[in-house]
């Protein structure tokens, strides 16, 4: 339905996208994510043929946007951000108007009129002006703008933002509903609204793509799972109460198990938090551990990593070389474009580029620490981030 | 072309839902009167059958206020507030946008050109019937008017092309009309060597129109006029198309 083929897109110095790759299927809903400025809006301002990549290609519905921009534009319904509408008109005109510009005839314009009304609850607004019209409405007004012509493509540039929570989900109820028979492209930094309304994501950060695949996949990359355990201090099971040490210890050497850390607690007792590198369940095993030990267990939760953990923890390092880069000034940029350039997307080469950067970040650390403090779990996703890094390496050497 | 009549009949609606074309008509009515009457001496005092003086003031009105005013937001606004995104991505050519836009915009420029006929009828017609007037002038003058503001239209959407403030493309407007203007005008031209006055005359608005409002309708002024609404155009269209590559 939607092909990219090494979409790269520069305006001026500063590249906004660079060489990104990606399909969408029939039916597909799928969200784009990404800080602000990563080049979501670019691409797709650039599906939307309302401008023009400066390299690679780009087909929606089967049409190359750069030699047939007016067939990609019929099939395609479009909602840019911030929904900007013409203020002057009333919501019944602009729709007309668009019907219009889009050439449906009298009767279809009926009868797809009816249906937007109702899904995306227009009947008591028609007569008023847009500039009346709280942000929500407008929304929903460029929502049915987008609709009105029934396209099989629907792009959505930040339906959700500047919404009151009530609003968003009103939007997304809609967009799910709509995405039933349509293929959905949305973007949106605001992860939830994915995770709700999307079955696939794709992450891109600085012009590049850095996930793709479903959510579950998606989550997986971050390939971490969190175990939170407490161990009463005071009383043991069989063997009276155990020592912070020991049971430190013990879970460390525990298999699948990348990391322990104390974690602080009101309570008596000694509380945990393990990362846990495979996927598998630990869970039994650190039962096990405990009954075996004669520990006294008060509680053990897995946290499968969210979303939003796996997109700090994709898009965190670019962020940070941005805000190190005015310290640092102008030859470190130029190392960073030639890094862009013979860089290829594959997964492999994104974890050395991953780990190339938290190296970078560790010498930034330095000014940062007091952020990272509050932030204990960032840290040893940093700290493992880190460490793989130096093994790969040396590998490599 | 039915895209571009939509972008017209848009464009052209858009008028008299704001005040904009309510404004222009009343007050640019109402100004060529007080002109027309009293400036230089005024209609009585010339105490001729001749609506000269009106052919004369009314492009100038038109320059150095209403055209400027019309056709400051046409691109520039919509840039500005991000709706030319919405509009491009529908299904119509960047051509279509800049012939629809132009054709709104010189449309309400017709309709209040239309309008000063209220004088001619009223004065020479029903219900005075101030001498015999005669009326080959009069169709000239109308004839020139209406390719002179396509013209003029054509600079400012072509100024308002440029930029993303529609107050910057106002004033550029205006003053672009203004010299265009001028050029020809016996101000400038005592100051200037021979050969500038010749071309300066030659560029000038007034001079391309006293000719019309003398009753002729020369090919040469319809041309000139012409060749500057097509080349604007053009230069809005290219300016539309640089969003791509910029």
């Amino acid at each position: 339905m939607i092909e990219a083929k090494g979409l790269s897109k520069r305006f001026g110095a500063t590249r906004a996208l660079d060489k990104i790759s990606f399909e969408v299927r029939q039916g597909e809903v799928v969200g784009f994510l990404g800080p602000n400025g990563a080049g979501k809006s670019t691409a797709m301002r650039i599906l939307t043929c309302f401008i023009s990549a400066s390299e690679g290609s780009a087909r929606v519905h089967g049409h190359d946007v750069f030699d047939d921009p007016l067939a990609v534009r019929q099939r395609v319904g479009y909602l840019p951000q911030r929904a900007p509408l013409y203020g002057d008109m009333s919501v019944l005109d602009y729709l007309k108007f668009v019907a219009d510009v889009r050439q449906l005839d009298k009767s279809t314009f009926k009868k797809s009129m009816k249906e937007v009304v109702e899904v995306c609850g227009l009947a008591g607004v028609l007569g008023k002006d847009i500039r009346t019209l709280s942000h929500g409405y407008r929304q929903r007004v460029g929502l049915g703008q987008a609709l009105i012509h029934d396209p099989p493509i629907l792009i959505l540039d930040e339906p959700t933002s500047d919404l009151d929570p009530n609003e968003k989900a009103e939007v997304l109820r809609y967009i799910r509903q709509v995405g039933e028979k349509r293929t959905v492209v949305l973007s949106t930094h605001n992860l939830n609204e994915v995770e709700e309304a999307c079955a696939r994501a794709i992450i891109i950060s600085k012009g590049r793509v850095v996930a793709d695949g479903n959510i579950e996949d998606v989550r997986a990359r971050g390939g971490r799972v969190r175990y939170n355990l407490m161990v009463d201090e005071q009383e043991g099971l069989t063997n009276g109460a155990p020592a912070l040490a020991e049971v430190a210890e013990a879970l460390a050497v525990l298999e699948g198990i990348s990391s322990v850390k104390e974690t602080p607690t009101d309570e008596r007792a000694h509380a945990f938090t393990m990362l846990g590198t495979k996927s598998t369940d630990l869970r039994a095993e650190i039962y096990r551990l405990c009954v075996d030990k004669g520990w006294l267990m008060l509680e053990l939760r897995r946290d499968v990593q969210k979303l939003e953990d796996v997109f700090k923890q994709l898009t965190r390092g670019d962020e940070r070389s941005d805000r190190g880069r005015d310290l640092l000034a102008g030859d470190d940029e130029l190392e960073d474009d030639e890094d862009f350039d013979d860089e290829d997307l594959d997964d492999e080469d994104l974890d050395d580029e991953e780990a190339d950067q938290d190296d970078a970040d560790e010498a930034d650390d330095a000014d940062e620490d007091d952020a990272d403090e509050d932030d204990a779990d960032e840290d040893d996703a940093d700290g493992a981030d880190a460490d793989k890094a130096d093994a790969d390496k040396k590998e490599e050497e | 072309m039915t895209t571009t009549m939509s972008i017209a009949k848009r464009e052209f609606r858009s008028y008299f839902d704001s005040p904009v074309a309510y404004v222009v008509i009343c007050l640019g009515l109402a100004a060529l009167g007080l002109v027309f009457f009293n400036y230089g001496g005024g209609f009585w005092q010339v105490d001729r059958a001749s609506l000269r003086q009106m052919f004369v003031q009314l492009p100038r009105g038109l320059s150095w206020l209403v055209i400027p005013v019309v056709t400051m937001r046409l691109l520039a606004e919509e840039k500005r507030s991000g709706t030319l995104e919405m509009l491009i991505t529908l299904p119509v050519k960047d051509h279509e946008v800049i012939l629809g836009k132009f054709l709104g915009a010189w449309g309400l420029i017709v309709v209040l050109i239309g309008a000063t006929a209220i004088y001619p009828v009223a004065m020479f017609g029903w219900p005075w019937d101030l001498g015999v007037l005669d009326f080959g002038p009069v169709v000239s003058g109308y004839v020139g008017l209406v390719l002179y503001s396509g013209a003029a239209v054509s600079v400012g959407l072509f100024i308002s092309s440029l930029t993303d403030h529609q107050m910057i493309a106002f004033f550029i407007t205006f003053l672009v009309l203004f010299m265009l203007h001028f050029l020809g005008n016996s101000i400038t031209l005592s100051v200037l060597p021979e050969k500038a006055e010749f071309v300066l005359s030659f560029i000038s608005f007034d001079t391309r129109l006293d000719s019309f409002n003398r009753g002729m309708i020369n090919s040469r002024d319809v041309v000139y006029f012409m060749t500057i609404t097509i080349g604007c155009l053009f230069g809005s269209f290219w300016a539309l198309e640089r969003r791509k590559w910029l």
